[in-house]
Parts: structure tokens; C-alpha cells; sequence
């Protein structure tokens, strides 16, 4: 098993590292939004508030041009079927997690300093910020994988996923947003992080459980 | 059948007592009267959202193919909850009009339908995207499960991000009903009346749903 998910790890950040899709649209559509967002804010100094829900929305709705990818691009390819073969659905569903994990945090790691950057972000509290970033990120990934394995059996369509996202992910949402906020205004406490953990826990847990029905054909 | 009989009885009762029996509340006066239709509606939109849930539940856990019937059962239910949902909200915006001054206030109660509305346009959506292929029923069932184990976490965020609006009497932290007994006890018998309504149209609508599957297998035939 862990060679079967250790195999498809390697395998999904190969093609990434050769093609650079997945990442680079997500990449191009992050910095092309935090500038909009500068440009049109004009150089005013916006509330902690507005900073927080600017900067997640950015990254949810860059992640979301991620994310579905990595099951996507084997339905397109018809690589789908012989994966089924090869693997069990618990080494693909863990290794596309694992991917898209990675994919969502080098977005935030890239997102995270342009907008500080052309925001104009005085962090209180930058180690606060970098813990809900980081909380939340891994939310938005152990919810959207399983999701985007049920997109790519629908047909792929990229506006479905950001559909049937949405209300999934929209708890951890509001709570990132709150940790941020607390995190850029100083008052920062671990609850929204515990929160964010035990999210993810549990919608990997229940996607777990549910990938085989997802997965497999009959 | 049972169930169509306690209809027929809970029903009218429930009506009759909302406009005759109970009394007009103190502060809302006759206003107060959509509560028992409002709040059932709202239970209800709720309610069948877990049943969605259950019966999806049951149909991936199936392996015998015993309860391929669940496919319909969480989808009709699904439904009948999108149509709960629409009239609760559309009660409570009336009501809010009347008692806050406008449609539409982001209260956590408020909030909470509009992500229950988003969930039921996402399952459709997905539903639709799916129409006629043979995994449609595993993963728009697969999809209500991943929904309600997100939504939990909902009802302890929601009352975070937003200040409640909602009376006390109904809506407060010990649980309890706060109201008039004959306030009380309309309310009970509409929320009973409404649920078995609900069971009601669910039947009907699972019915509806054998028959055609029945006439497409013979007419495939």
C-alpha cells in the first residue's frame, strides 16, 4: 500500500513538474487577482476585515483552478481506467491529497507575500497568520480532493466544481477569515486553527471512506 | 394507509388552531401567526436534508442490492427539502419585513437556509451534470454525505460570524420553548402535522418514481 501511494505521489508531481499546469494557471490567476484587487483598492489602506476576506477569496477561488486537476487530467488523458487497475482507491486518494496539498500550499506561499506586498499588510502577528494560511489551505485541499474525484466522473466541468465546493468549504471559509483577521489586527488566539484541523480530519476521514464508491467502476 | 389518514386529521387541525386557537403574541401580534408555518417549514427542510443523508447512506453501504430504491428515496427527499426550504425562507423574509424592517438581515438562522439552499443547488447541479450515466446515483450520493459532515461545523460557526436576530421565546441557549401553552401546543401540533405531510408527499413521491422506473424497464424491453 504505501509503495502503491508513495508510486503515485511521485508519478502526479512528475507530470506537474514536466507540464507545470495545475500550478501555473492557479499561480497566474492568484497574481493577476491580487493585483486587480491592489490596483482597483488604489492604494487605499483597507480594514483588517476586508484585508482577510480579500486575501481568501483570492486563494479559494485560485485553488479551485488547481485543485480539480489532478483527478481531471486522468479522466482527459484516459489514464483513469488503468489507474483503477493498478492501484487500490486508498493509495489514489491519499496520493491525490497528498498533491494537492502541496499544490494549495506553494499557492499560499506565493500569494501570501504578494499580497502582504501590495496590500500594504502590517502583520501583528506573523507567525498567527502563517498558522490559520496553513490551517485553512489544508482544509480547502482535504475537502476539495474528494469533490474534484466526483467533478472528473461528472465530466470535469470547471464550473461544477466551484459549485458544489462552495458550500463544503464556506465553514472552514469564514473561520480562515476570522483567524486571519485576528492574526493581522493582533488578537490572535488557536481556536480557529484547532478548528480548521478538526475540519480537515474529519472530511478526510468521511472521504476516505466514501472513495471507493467514487472511484471504482461497477 | 396510516400515514394519509393522520394527515387528513393533522393538517386541518393545525391550520384551524393557528388562526383560532392560539393567540395573537404580545409584541408581534397576528404577525406572530406565520410562526406555525414558518418554523415546521424551516424543521422540515432540515429534516429531510438528514433523511437525503440516511437514505444515501444506505444506498452506498447496500451491497446486496437490497435498497436500490434508496437512490430515489434521497433524491425525492432532497427535493421535497429544496421546496421546504424555498417556502421557509420566503416566510421568515416576509415575517423579518415586518419585524426588523427588511428582507433580509444575514441572521445565523437566515445564514443557516441559504447554505442549506446552496447544498441542494450544488447536489442538482451535480445531479444534472451527471444525467445518464450509470454512477450518477453513488456520487450525487457520495456528495450528500461529504455536505452533511460539513454541517456540524456550520452550526458552530454560523452563530460566530453572525449576530442572531430571532426571538428568545423560540430560539435560545437552555432549549426551551418559551411561549404561551396554547402558543406552545399549535406550534407542536404543526410541527407534527408537517413532518407526517412530509412523510406523506415523500410516499407519493417514491411511488411516482417505481412506476416510472417499472415503465422504463418495460419499455426497454
Amino acid at each position: 500500500m504505501l509503495n502503491a501511494i508513495l508510486s503515485n505521489i511521485v508519478k502526479d508531481f512528475r507530470i506537474e513538474f514536466r507540464r507545470r499546469f495545475a500550478v501555473n494557471i492557479a499561480l497566474s490567476f492568484a497574481a493577476i487577482t491580487t493585483l486587480a484587487v491592489s490596483l482597483t483598492a488604489g492604494g487605499v489602506r483597507l480594514g483588517s476585515q476586508t484585508q482577510a476576506m480579500l486575501f481568501w477569496i483570492i486563494l479559494f477561488f485560485s485553488a479551485m483552478n488547481g485543485l480539480a486537476h489532478v483527478f481531471t487530467r486522468e479522466e482527459e488523458e484516459g489514464t483513469a481506467l488503468f489507474l483503477r487497475v493498478t492501484s487500490p482507491a486508498a493509495a489514489v486518494y491519499t496520493a491525490k491529497l497528498a498533491f494537492n496539498i502541496a499544490v494549495i500550499f506553494i499557492i499560499a506561499a506565493v500569494i501570501s507575500p504578494l499580497y502582504v506586498f501590495f496590500l500594504n499588510v502590517d502583520l501583528v502577528a506573523p507567525s498567527a497568520f502563517a498558522a490559520a494560511v496553513c490551517a485553512g489551505s489544508l482544509a480547502i485541499a482535504s475537502s476539495a480532493t474528494v469533490l474534484a474525484a466526483i467533478v472528473a466522473r461528472a465530466g470535469g466541468r470547471g464550473s461544477l466544481f466551484t459549485i458544489i465546493s462552495f458550500p463544503v468549504v464556506l465553514p472552514p471559509l469564514w473561520v480562515a477569515v476570522g483567524a486571519t483577521r485576528a492574526s493581522i489586527s493582533g488578537s490572535a488566539s488557536t481556536e480557529g486553527v484547532i478548528f480548521l484541523l478538526a475540519f480537515s480530519g474529519a472530511l478526510v476521514a468521511v472521504s476516505y471512506m466514501l472513495f471507493g464508491h467514487i472511484w471504482i467502476e461497477e | 394507509m396510516l400515514i394519509t389518514r393522520l394527515v387528513y386529521i393533522f393538517m386541518p387541525t393545525a391550520v384551524i388552531m393557528a388562526f383560532c386557537y392560539a393567540p395573537a403574541a404580545a409584541v408581534l401580534g397576528e404577525t406572530s401567526r406565520l410562526l406555525y408555518f414558518h418554523v415546521p417549514l424551516a424543521w422540515i427542510s432540515v429534516m429531510a436534508f438528514a433523511v437525503s443523508g440516511v437514505a444515501a447512506m444506505l444506498f452506498l453501504a447496500d451491497k446486496k442490492s437490497r435498497f436500490t430504491y434508496m437512490e430515489d428515496s434521497f433524491h425525492n427527499s432532497a427535493s421535497l427539502g429544496t421546496l421546504t426550504a424555498v417556502l421557509a425562507t420566503a416566510s421568515g423574509s416576509v415575517w423579518a419585513k415586518l419585524m426588523w424592517g427588511s428582507y433580509w438581515n444575514w441572521d445565523p438562522r437566515q445564514t443557516s437556509i441559504v447554505i442549506l439552499l446552496l447544498i441542494y443547488s450544488a447536489y442538482f447541479s451535480l445531479r444534472s451534470a451527471l444525467e445518464g450515466k450509470p454512477a450518477r446515483g453513488r456520487l450525487s450520493a457520495a456528495y450528500l454525505i461529504i455536505a452533511m459532515t460539513a454541517m456540524p461545523f456550520f452550526v458552530f460557526v454560523v452563530p460566530r460570524v453572525f449576530p442572531s436576530l430571532h426571538p428568545d421565546p423560540v430560539i435560545n441557549p437552555d432549549m426551551k420553548i418559551h411561549l404561551e401553552i396554547e402558543m406552545k401546543l399549535t406550534l407542536l401540533i404543526s410541527v407534527v402535522a408537517f413532518s407526517l405531510l412530509y412523510f406523506y408527499l415523500l410516499e407519493i413521491l417514491n411511488r411516482l418514481s417505481r412506476i416510472r422506473n417499472a415503465v422504463e424497464v418495460q419499455h426497454h424491453e
